[in-house]
């Protein structure tokens, strides 16, 4: 665990990347503010959530630029424990982690693998966005998280999913998909944040090497899309080793074309260079996203077209 | 001894029901609730022993069928003994279209039904599963009978 105290020091590696960077760091030990997404599959008229949360003293304010998301007052009011939550009408998630379903723009009928899928924050806003008519396959490779990712579906009354359970690597071929998303597990850079207590929410998966699994995730879904089709690759780090490096072995390797893409929050090009490397220069049409510019957690977004 | 056999991985998916079977499932949403048929045109729908689901319609499902699946949709309807019975999960998504046999519940009634589980109730309702509502809220499936409300609230 990381203390804030601590925070400078671990990040001062990204000094030349991350803008304002002493704003940066004092924002680290601001609380973030709470949102959520008002799920009209289970309600058609979006009225009744805002009326029943107002009477639970819940402020929402609609969100510009992001259909169906609600800003909500007081930034501590446990959600999950409303009848709104319980109902399937809202899910609470951070702004940045719309960003790429944003990006994917999912429409009815199109095969869509959801490819690192639990808890399902994605999943259901892809449900919902396609009107619940995408076919999507929601994979995990932990069976603890997809039946979390298993109750949120039911909570939220996506009919258009099915669930599996492999290795992203190593999913099986077949299915013609006509987009992956690759949320991928990463060291969650983004998300670090003072905690209530003064200390870091700070999660790093052990000594696992993330970079070699991500690039092994994208490369899959690279080949089990179909040609003309887009993989979306998105993490919550800053870490170019995880971001735009990963993405770069990808566009080496195979016949690869990074989309530019408009997102309605601040965002800034990806590096094309990092401890002296150079990377490919298309990699400035990704994006990475502030949470000193943001008021969300920090994130990365490639949208990405196979040419072959 | 020795090791068991792999089940075949298709054992695993839910089974597309004949039209027949589908016919008699969506004719009950219809004339118990007043939920057209055409509200599900969209949707397979599945079974798994005595379950019911609902699934979108892909374009192909065969190659979805070669994936081991752990779910596939909304658990939609359950045949219990000779009977169907809607699911509270598929009742809170498409109840709001019903016509009939909803049962509109105060808080302080959904409260105590929640709790008890069962209530003394006096409505003008078939008898059988109903819908139940509060505040303009789909809740789920409950059954009204012999002056009862009994819930399968989740
Ligand atoms: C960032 S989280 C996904 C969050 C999710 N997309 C959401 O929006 O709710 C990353 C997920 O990847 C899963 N994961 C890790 N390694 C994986 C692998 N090799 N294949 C598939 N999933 C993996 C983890 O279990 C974790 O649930």
């Amino acid at each position: 665990m990381l203390k804030v105290t601590e925070a400078p020091a671990y990040f001062a590696r990204y000094r030349e990347i991350i803008p304002d960077f002493e704003k940066f760091l004092a924002h680290l030990r601001e609380p973030l503010p709470l949102y959520f997404r008002l799920n009209e599959l289970k309600a058609p008229d979006p009225e009744v959530v805002l009326a029943g949360l107002a009477r639970q003293g819940v402020k929402a304010e609609a969100v510009p630029g992001f259909p169906h998301f609600y800003r909500a007052e007081p930034r501590d009011f446990p959600l999950g424990n409303t009848e709104e939550y319980y109902l399937g009408y809202i899910y609470p998630m951070t702004l940045s982690s719309a960003l790429p379903v944003i990006a994917l723009e999912p429409k009815p009928g199109e095969y869509i693998l959801d490819m690192c899928a639990a808890p399902g924050s994605k999943t259901t806003q892809i449900a919902q966005v396609a009107e619940d008519k995408a076919v999507i396959v929601a994979n995990d490779r932990r069976l603890d998280r997809l039946t979390a990712l298993v109750a949120n579906l039911k909570r939220l009354g996506v009919a258009c999913a099915l669930t599996t359970l492999y290795r992203g690597e190593v999913f099986p071929f077949g299915v013609p998909f006509d987009k992956v998303l690759v949320d991928a597990p990463c060291s969650g850079e983004g998300r670090y944040r003072e905690g209530y207590e003064g200390e870091l929410l700070y999660q790093k998966e052990g000594h696992t090497n993330l970079p070699a699994i991500q690039k092994g995730l994208l490369v899959r879904a690279f080949d089990l899309v179909k040609v003309g089709g887009i993989v979306v690759y998105s993490t919550c780090t800053f870490n170019p080793e995880e971001n735009e490096m990963v993405v770069d072995y990808l566009l080496r390797k195979r016949q690869a074309e990074i989309v530019s893409c408009t997102y309605p929050l601040p965002h800034h090009p990806g590096v094309t260079e990092w401890e002296g490397r150079p990377l490919h220069p298309d990699l400035q049409k990704t994006a990475r996203f502030y949470p000193h510019e943001t008021q969300a957690v920090g994130f990365f977004v490639a949208k990405i077209k196979r040419l072959f | 001894m020795g090791r068991r056999k792999k089940i075949h991985k298709e054992a695993k998916w839910p089974r597309v029901v004949s039209l027949k079977e589908r016919e008699e499932v969506l004719s009950f949403w219809e004339e118990r609730f007043g939920i057209p048929k055409e509200i599900f045109q969209d949707y397979l729908l599945l079974s798994t022993a005595k379950n019911y689901w609902l699934f979108i319609a892909p374009p192909d499902l065969r190659p979805l069928q070669n994936l081991k699946v752990q779910t596939v949709g909304l658990l939609f309807t359950r045949r219990v003994s000779r009977w169907l019975k809607p699911t509270s999960t598929a009742l809170q998504r498409f109840g709001h279209l019903a016509t009939k046999n909803v049962l509109e519940l105060s808080p302080s009634q959904l409260d105590r039904l929640r709790r008890e589980k069962r209530l003394p109730f006096e409505a003008e309702v078939e008898e059988g599963y109903v819908i139940i509502k509060c505040e303009g809220k789909v809740w789920g499936c409950g059954l009204y009978a012999q002056g009862k409300l009994i819930s399968f609230l989740p």
